[in-house]
């Protein structure tokens, strides 16, 4: 018996949160979210450079060959930061399908260029793929416009799509959360000829979308946690009525039960991240009930916490409302609350 | 890294305790006849359910699962602690649906208080009849003025010759009507300070001058009570530990009463009974139910896996910090809401009591629901537990006391 991280795990995780602290403070944040573009160029070739981009790629193409709890420390670690990067997307997503993919001298290239953090590869989940044709807007797609390519994905198979194609149209959308944009891209009845074909499976695709759950449920862990850290450091030093606002039970209360709410969920993320990296079937409801559970929780603890500053919680300086949105963000991409629960159910109970 | 198949963490047992689950089996096996089930199935005529309860308690002893870890000198079956046999004597009783014996405030706080405080002659005396069931222990420590704030206590004991005289009284006193024997903090030293001047006193129930009368709660139980001291008459050797010392040894006490209230295996139990209400009725079907009954899934299994967490904790003798302190807190706010969907779902059979034709489980989901609040406040309230994560689990500062008037 023991459960909990390894201690090179503990390792991996202090050396990313001093990385973050370091190259990826909260003003760099800033400077994204203020940002036209939310783009944080800069990141991708850091974290490449840091290992973090290829954790879940083989060795063979110079990846680290870890698993998903490692990917879960640094997407645990990224919410905390709320790093500008879609890690779910671009670091386990698209890994996971590749790995899935027919073996080649494209599908090694692609994964050496992610984990380098030179390639930027999106996913594209039920790819308006049609009669030969890719045709229809994708909405709410991560990175796109500076993806270098799309990895489509339909009924299990894999199509590569170099963005420089013609016929692609990428629109940015406005989001709440500034730290990770989506766009609307629309394809115009381009040749499926102009894609790559890379095989994939149905089983594959399965895998690696649990996989991105559990990383925006890590994410959103480290949001909370982050919140519940900074409200508690503002509340053993603010005063009112001639006292330290965290001597009223009134704000010690709420602290408490954003603790007893949170500190749970790690242990849940241990054991689902772990089911994943044994292949267990149990992951088949744990992630979608990890994803709604952290998440559900995530954003219980942000909307208390963000009280304990008061009207400063309210505003723009204060840093509270970027792990409010971080955990916003990380409650609606690939699928709710509710809706992961009825899958969960679905799973356990038919 | 598909081929990655061994999970990192370490969840397992070990083979080297695949032969106690055999020794746990062929126990249940041998003992069939008495076995009393574990959950809500288990009830009817009170005095045949303790009849039950303590013959089973002491098959258990004899069996080395209950008093596992006390001396055999005091009648326990002497083995090392060792958490991971624990658990894997509680897995085997969960899973077969049995029940792992009395959890009362004799066996689960006051044997282990003794054993850390007690004299030689105080534990040959009573840890034997404590943990087979045939001694009943009530703990005396609330009083109408002293709740929360547990050591302004009043009750008082004097010195005369060498017996204590006490008087004052106590209350919400548990199971003090079937209980042998008491555990009480009273205040031996009018003049010390608000916690030096208490010491743990235990007593015989049937002492001349003590009155029981019982306190009817919301399940329809009267399961507290208050008690009355006048000139209650004890020698002074019954003081556990020193005279003085009853907030330390008294306050050891409680750390084990948040264990007892907190556990989570019983929340499974009642969750896995209330999936089976929610199939017999259809509900399972219902998306509104399906919401509810997933987003308790997602807090059971979260804290099913903080208490591995925690028990690795104590394995490497680590300390669990916040994390251990949230237990009590969640596990008792948990059970009730089991219950009270389980209720839901019952439409207006939950509105019927024990006894009642038509109740479901013997009432048991309806006394648990009303039973569970009564937890979330007793032990330490709620807001106490809330006070203590913030205070030494955050770090965030007492309340300041008042300025003298």
């Amino acid at each position: 018996m023991d459960f909990g991280l390894t201690q090179p795990q503990e390792l991996l995780r202090d050396s990313i949160a001093r990385f973050l602290a370091q190259d990826v403070g909260i003003e760099r944040v800033r400077r994204v979210m203020d940002s036209d573009s939310g783009r944080d160029e800069a990141i991708h070739g850091q974290l490449g450079d840091q290992g973090i981009t290829g954790l879940l790629i083989d060795m063979d193409f110079g990846g680290s060959e870890l698993g998903m709890q490692e990917a879960a420390i640094a997407a645990q670690e990224l919410g905390r930061a709320a790093a500008p990067v879609n890690f779910h997307s671009a670091y386990v997503l698209a890994p996971l399908l590749l790995a899935g993919a027919d073996a080649g001298e494209r599908k090694s290239a692609l994964l050496e260029g992610i984990a380098e953090g030179r390639s930027l590869i999106t996913p594209i989940l039920d790819a308006p793929i049609d009669g030969g044709r890719i045709d229809g807007a994708v909405l709410y797609v991560p990175d796109a416009p500076w993806s270098d390519a799309f990895l489509l994905e339909s009924g299990g198979s894999l199509h590569l799509l170099d963005a420089s194609v013609p016929g692609i149209d990428i629109e940015p959308l406005e989001t709440v959360d500034d730290t990770r944009r989506v766009a609307e891209v629309t394809f115009a009845g381009i040749d499926l000829g102009a894609a790559e074909s890379l095989g994939g499976s149905a089983d594959s695709t399965r895998r690696a979308v649990h996989a991105a759950r559990i990383a925006l449920a890590a994410d959103a862990l480290g949001a909370a946690q982050k919140g519940l850290h900074i409200s508690v450091e503002y509340a053993k030093e603010r005063k009112q009525f001639e006292r330290i606002i965290g001597s009223f039970q009134a704000v010690k209360h709420i602290c408490a039960e954003v603790l007893a709410e949170v500190d749970p969920v790690q242990s849940l993320l241990w054991h689902t991240a772990d089911a994943w990296d044994g292949g267990s079937d149990e992951i088949n409801h744990l992630a979608p009930l990890l994803k709604a559970h952290a998440t559900e929780v995530a954003s219980t603890a942000v909307t208390m916490t963000t009280q304990v500053f008061g009207g400063m919680g309210f505003t723009h300086e204060c840093d509270m409302h970027i792990f409010y949105k971080r955990a916003g963000y990380d409650r609606q991409m690939m699928g709710n609350p509710t809706a992961l629960r009825e899958q969960a159910a679905a799973v356990m109970y038919g | 890294m598909q081929d990655r198949v061994a999970p990192i963490m370490d969840t397992s047992i070990g083979s080297e305790y695949d032969s106690l689950r055999e020794e746990v089996r062929s126990f249940f096996a041998a003992n069939e006849d008495v076995a009393v089930p574990a959950g809500p199935g288990f009830g009817g005529d009170a005095s045949e359910v303790r009849r039950r309860v303590v013959e089973w308690q002491k098959r258990l002893v004899d069996g080395g699962y209950a008093g596992r870890e006390i001396p055999q000198r005091y009648g326990g079956a002497g083995h090392e602690p060792d958490p991971l046999a624990s658990l894997v004597i509680e897995e085997e009783f969960q899973d077969a649906g049995i029940s792992l014996g009395m959890e009362n405030q004799g066996i689960s706080m006051f044997v282990p208080t003794l054993l850390h405080f007690g004299r030689e002659d105080q534990k040959q005396d009573l840890i034997r009849p404590t943990i087979r069931g045939e001694m009943i222990w009530c703990q005396g420590y609330s009083e109408p003025g002293s709740g929360s704030d547990l050591a302004s206590l009043r009750t008082s004991a004097v010195l005369d010759g060498d017996e204590y005289v006490i008087n004052g009284q106590k209350i919400w006193t548990s199971g003090a009507r079937e209980a042998e024997m008491m555990f009480a903090l009273i205040r031996t030293e009018a003049d010390a300070g608000k916690h030096a001047g208490i010491s743990y006193i235990v007593l015989p129930m049937d002492t001349p001058g003590i009155e029981v009368r019982p306190l009817m709660t919301m399940t329809g139980d009267a399961s507290f009570n208050e008690v009355f001291f006048t000139d209650v008459r004890v020698p002074a050797t019954n003081v556990i530990g020193r005279p003085g010392q009853g907030w330390e040894v008294g306050t050891y006490t409680l750390r084990f009463e948040r264990n007892m209230l907190g556990r989570s295996n019983a929340t499974e139990n009642y969750l896995t009974g209330c999936v089976d209400i929610l199939r017999e009725t259809g509900l399972i079907d219902s998306p509104v139910y399906r919401d509810r009954l997933l987003k308790l899934e997602g807090r059971v299994q979260a804290m099913k896996y903080h208490q591995l967490r925690l028990l690795t904790d104590r394995l490497k003798k680590r300390d669990s910090g916040a994390g251990g302190l949230i237990v009590k807190l969640n596990n008792c706010q948990l059970n009730y809401d089991v219950c009270a969907l389980a209720i839901d779902a019952m439409a207006e059979r939950g509105v019927l009591r024990r006894g009642s034709k038509h109740v479901r489980d013997y009432g048991n989901w309806q006394r648990n629901y009303m039973y569970a609040l009564g937890l979330i406040i007793g032990g330490g309230t709620a807001q106490i537990q809330k006070n203590i994560i913030g205070e030494r689990g955050l770090g965030l500062p007492r309340e300041p006391k008042p300025a003298a008037a």
